[in-house]
């Protein structure tokens, strides 16, 4: 069975909307510009923009307003954009190494070459309510808390990947072949299994985060081999290189900020040399638990075992799409009464042939005692197949 | 030092230009009513940005990017600007001042002024991002010889 239409008013719907952008503005303040939201909350444009795989932070400002905040739906806004714009190119191929890093921090060597850099972050402080900012928007300019600092402005350096030290050890398994074709391209072709490792990347790095954040905890939590340490975690910006369509050279059009993460996963077991197995998670804007995630993720579905979860790409690229989900689970909300009706005919027709209830109708149920409601307790294990088959 | 007369380095100080200062100019490049054609009409479209991976060295695609590309040919010069994000104005005047300052208009040394300070801009403001960070770094101490 497919769907079956319905049709309601359209002005009721309209109306309905009316209400729901009602709510954005109700009470006296002023409301919230694209600026503010772009400028002062970061986090959620950066989480509507990985998920959404696309990067705009203008225009997922104004999808986290238009959505009044709720991350999947203006990453849906975005997508649904996204799917109105022609493609240019590809970029250069940029390697992280390029990432002008604001924040780094090495879980894995205490004295990481180049230094921990905490940079901006609240990781060490404690979690507690700040009443302050109640306030702080009644002062003209609030204090830059950085003012009195000393600094030195010098140029930003690079920042020794803890990969390459250890590549230097010959404690990376190093690849048997050298890669050379073009990536997989899942926004064009659908997935297909066996998944090919920069399939999985991509879909990762555009996964919900509370999903990929999920999955990468549970094998954490015994569901899976992969405890790892982490090598590094970064946060900073990577340029966007095109080749120049008059000159033919490399050009940076734009710096796009990216959270990274990279995780050594232990397998003396498995190899004869024992050295690391690697985890890797990239995603666009400041979300470092969910590159962290997708690390464990990566590492785990390279282990290829699939007995666990988090190690089965079919399961974990599934459920791991912010869109698939949303629109998935939220559609279970729309009509579906020609659905219900079968099963309630279906239902009946059981009960009736059983002999118990009446066929007249739910009215009867109440009179019929508990033996009618074992009954349906047992028909109902069937209706969430038969849903399924029909959605 | 980053130089407004080459094509590429130009194409960069454009791309990170304030939008006014690209505004003002193609205003005053038009004042003359030049011949201008549009050969790439500025609207958003998508670069997807790829990503080697470290380990293994593999690309993969880490997602797309919105830009806003445009070329146009002026006086006979051509001129190309991208943009990040949706700014069709700006990906517009920036192709103006490109194929301006390549053709030799008479404010080339005006643009190529700003433009080169708009660069200047970014790196003082790249260094000063950079020395704020570094103003955090720490040594951890393990604590295994107090336990």
């Amino acid at each position: 069975m497919g769907y079956v239409a319905v049709k309601a008013g359209e002005e009721i719907i309209e109306r309905a909307a009316d209400l729901f952008e009602k709510q954005r503005l109700d009470g006296e303040d002023e409301t919230l510009s694209v600026d503010q939201i772009e400028g002062q909350l970061d986090r959620l444009t950066a989480q509507a923009m990985s998920e959404a795989g696309l990067y705009a932070p203008r225009l997922a400002a104004l999808a986290v307003k238009q959505a009044q905040g709720d991350t999947v739906e203006a990453a849906f806004l975005l997508r649904a954009y996204r799917s109105t714009l022609e493609r240019w190119d590809e970029t250069v191929t940029a390697d992280p190494s390029e990432m002008f890093a604001t924040r780094r921090v090495s879980p894995a060597y205490k004295d990481v070459p180049g230094g921990q850099i905490l940079g901006p972050t609240k990781d060490y402080t404690q979690r507690l309510l700040d009443f302050n900012l109640e306030t702080d928007h009644e002062d003209d300019e609030p204090d830059d808390p950085t003012a009195d600092w000393e600094v030195d402005e010098t140029e930003p350096e690079q920042l020794t990947n803890v990969m390459e030290v250890l590549r230097e050890e010959g404690l990376v398994h190093e690849p048997e072949h050298e890669f050379d074709g073009e990536p997989a391209d899942t926004t064009r072709e659908s997935v297909t299994h066996p998944v090919d490792r920069d399939e999985v990347l991509q879909e990762l790095a555009r996964g919900e985060t509370g999903a990929v954040t999920a999955l990468g905890y549970s094998a954490l939590r015994g569901y899976g081999q992969v405890h790892p340490t982490l090598a590094e975690v970064r946060v900073g910006k990577l340029p966007v290189k095109i080749e120049h369509p008059y000159t033919d050279e490399e050009v940076r059009v734009t710096d796009i900020e990216l959270s990274e993460s990279e995780a050594v996963v232990p397998v003396y077991a498995k190899r004869e040399d024992p050295q690391f197995a690697f985890g890797y998670g990239l995603t666009f804007g400041r979300n470092e638990r969910k590159a962290i995630a997708m690390t464990i993720l990566d590492a785990s579905i390279q282990l290829d075992s699939e007995s666990e979860p988090a190690e089965n790409p079919e399961f974990v690229l599934d459920v791991v799409d912010g869109m698939d989900s949303f629109g998935f689970i939220e559609h279970l909300k729309l009509p579906h009464y020609v659905t219900f009706q079968s099963i309630l005919d279906r239902i009946r027709g059981i009960r009736h042939r059983a002999g118990v209830g009446s066929a007249a109708g739910v009215d009867d149920e109440a009179k019929n005692g508990d033996e009618a409601e074992n009954t349906e307790r047992d028909d109902s294990e069937q209706t969430p197949m038969e849903i399924n088959n029909d959605d | 030092m980053t130089d407004a007369h080459n094509r590429s380095d130009r194409f960069e100080l454009i791309a990170a230009c304030d939008e006014s200062v690209l505004a003002r100019f193609a205003n005053e490049i038009l004042e003359s009513d030049p011949p201008l054609t549009i050969r790439q009409e500025p609207k958003p479209t998508l670069l997807m940005q790829q990503v080697r991976e470290p380990v293994e060295r593999r690309p993969f695609n880490l997602g797309e990017v919105v830009v806003t590309p445009a070329e146009v040919s002026l006086d006979g010069e051509r001129g190309f600007a991208m943009r990040p994000g949706k700014a069709e104005r700006e990906a517009l005047s920036g192709a103006i001042v490109d194929a301006a300052v390549a053709g030799g208009h008479n404010r080339t040394a005006a643009m190529v002024d700003e433009l080169e300070a708009a660069g200047e801009q970014r790196a003082a403001s790249r260094d000063r991002e950079w020395a704020e960070s570094r103003h955090t770094a720490v040594e951890f101490e393990t604590m295994e010889d107090e336990l």
